[in-house]
């Protein structure tokens, strides 16, 4: 009995790994891993918070549609490398936030969230050229500390990678989603100070700096009176 | 023996390519010592990508510090450059290197690393016909191939060569090849394969030598 028993299971187990072979044969798992370089040139002069959600860090686009196989694109960690590292390196000094709006640092003057809009990929097979591409899109939210809308904007990136002999479609279209993402990064840094309502901040800040740096009339005053000894 | 027995095998066993250079120079390259070299490529166009491997190639067939010739890597030159080198970023003339020099950290990055030209490869190489087939089969007596198959393969890259510091350009060459590769197959699948691609690159570095080492060209001719 207990023998049939062990058989009627073992044979279980058979059909199980079975099904899952043949349900796997048709998904596809991708997971991006990228680093990316610091961007060179010269920082704005603000404080800034970035909020990164736990959505965003573990972002995982999943598609199951009649006319392609399953996929599952797992970008979230490239993505919390990439916002870290551009931001970073785009501000005097960048706080990173692990809530939001609660607990917000004091000398914080500006907030920045991004978010995933979308994601969208082409195969060679489907557009009968011989490279993968893919689309990223991100809306992009600044807030000021006391959680008014400064500025939103979007950011609109593409990458495309060449077929290439011996390598996997899931290792080609990782290597664009990598592309993408640079784009992205590249278009965070170079666009920033283009959004108008950031260029008005910036340059406001940029006053204030400046206006901080000459001495007022009174100070100016004290000064020439201070008699000499 | 067994090594000349193989690349005569392989010369056999390989199909033909023509390459066409063509090139227009505007002056002769002057490197002192010191300089360096970058190659990029180009990647703006939506319907082809200039290869990284073809790239990777011409530096490594120019790169020859003894000579002083020093080719930095494509990726290390663009992630050090980041974000000003990326495909929608690059300056795509040379008027546009002027935003370049005014961004001061990028300007003395590129000047540490000693940047006299910067050498922009555009193309990419295609198949652009195959005919034939080749059919398999297993059975309980063995397995086999059966058939014939051919394609034809194009190259078509563009070099243009840029001063950086004095901001001109100072020539660009062409290399266009074209090859056919075939397999017939009797019983085993034999490819011969054409080279297309790597011959391009050979004859480009080649002709690239000849522009930026001038002077070491025509002691090794003569």
């Amino acid at each position: 009995m207990a023998n049939r028993q062990k058989g009627f299971l073992s044979m279980m187990r058979l059909a199980a790994a079975s099904a899952a072979l043949l349900l796997g044969a048709c998904s596809h798992t991708v997971q991006v891993d990228g680093e990316f370089p610091q961007p060179v040139g010269p920082q704005h002069p603000l404080t800034v918070g970035v909020y990164l959600s736990e959505g965003f860090r573990e972002f995982t686009y999943h598609e199951d549609s009649e006319d392609r196989d399953e996929w599952n694109i797992s970008t979230g960690r490239a993505q919390e490398n990439l916002f870290e590292t551009v931001l970073g390196s785009m501000f005097a000094e960048t706080i990173p936030l692990g809530q939001y709006p609660a607990n917000l640092p004091s000398d914080v003057e500006l907030v920045i969230v991004p978010e995933v809009r979308e994601l969208q990929f082409t195969m060679p097979r489907e557009t009968r050229v011989n490279i993968f591409e893919v689309w990223i899109k991100y809306d992009m939210h600044a807030y000021a500390p006391n959680g008014d809308s400064v500025a939103s904007w979007v950011i609109t990136a593409y990458g495309k990678t060449p077929t290439a002999f011996l390598k996997s479609r899931e290792a080609a279209l990782a290597q664009a989603i990598n592309v993408a993402l640079r784009d992205a990064g590249a278009t965070l840094y170079t666009g920033f100070a283009k959004v108008p309502e950031l260029q008005a901040l910036l340059a406001d800040k940029r006053r204030a700096i400046s206006l901080e740096k000459i001495p007022s009339p009174t100070d100016t005053a004290s000064a020439v009176d201070t008699p000499v000894e | 023996m067994v090594r000349a027995l193989f690349g005569f095998a392989l010369v056999l066993l390989s199909g033909c390519t023509t390459v066409v250079i063509d090139e227009y120079r505007r002056s002769d390259g002057e490197l002192a010592k010191g300089d360096s070299v970058v190659i990029l490529g180009r990647r703006h166009s939506s319907d082809y990508e200039t290869e990284p491997d073809l790239i990777d190639c011409v530096g490594k067939q120019l790169h020859n510090p003894d000579a002083g010739l020093n080719i930095i890597p494509e990726q290390q030159f663009v992630d050090a450059m980041y974000p000003w080198f990326e495909p929608r970023t690059a300056p795509m003339h040379l008027r546009s290197l002027d935003r370049v020099m005014k961004n001061d950290e990028l300007r003395q990055r590129l000047e540490a690393y000693g940047v006299k030209y910067i050498i922009w490869i555009d193309g990419s190489t295609e198949t652009t016909a195959s005919a034939g087939s080749i059919g398999c089969s297993i059975g309980t007596g063995g397995a086999g191939c059966f058939g014939f198959g051919t394609w034809d393969k194009e190259s078509d890259y563009e070099a243009s060569v840029w001063d950086f510091r004095d901001q001109e350009l100072s020539g660009k060459l062409s290399a266009d090849a074209k090859g056919t590769s075939y397999m017939p197959a009797i019983v085993v699948p034999i490819p011969l394969i054409a080279r297309v691609q790597n011959n391009a690159c050979k004859g480009m570095a080649l002709q690239l030598q000849e522009f930026l080492l001038p002077s070491q060209t025509t002691k090794q001719k003569s």
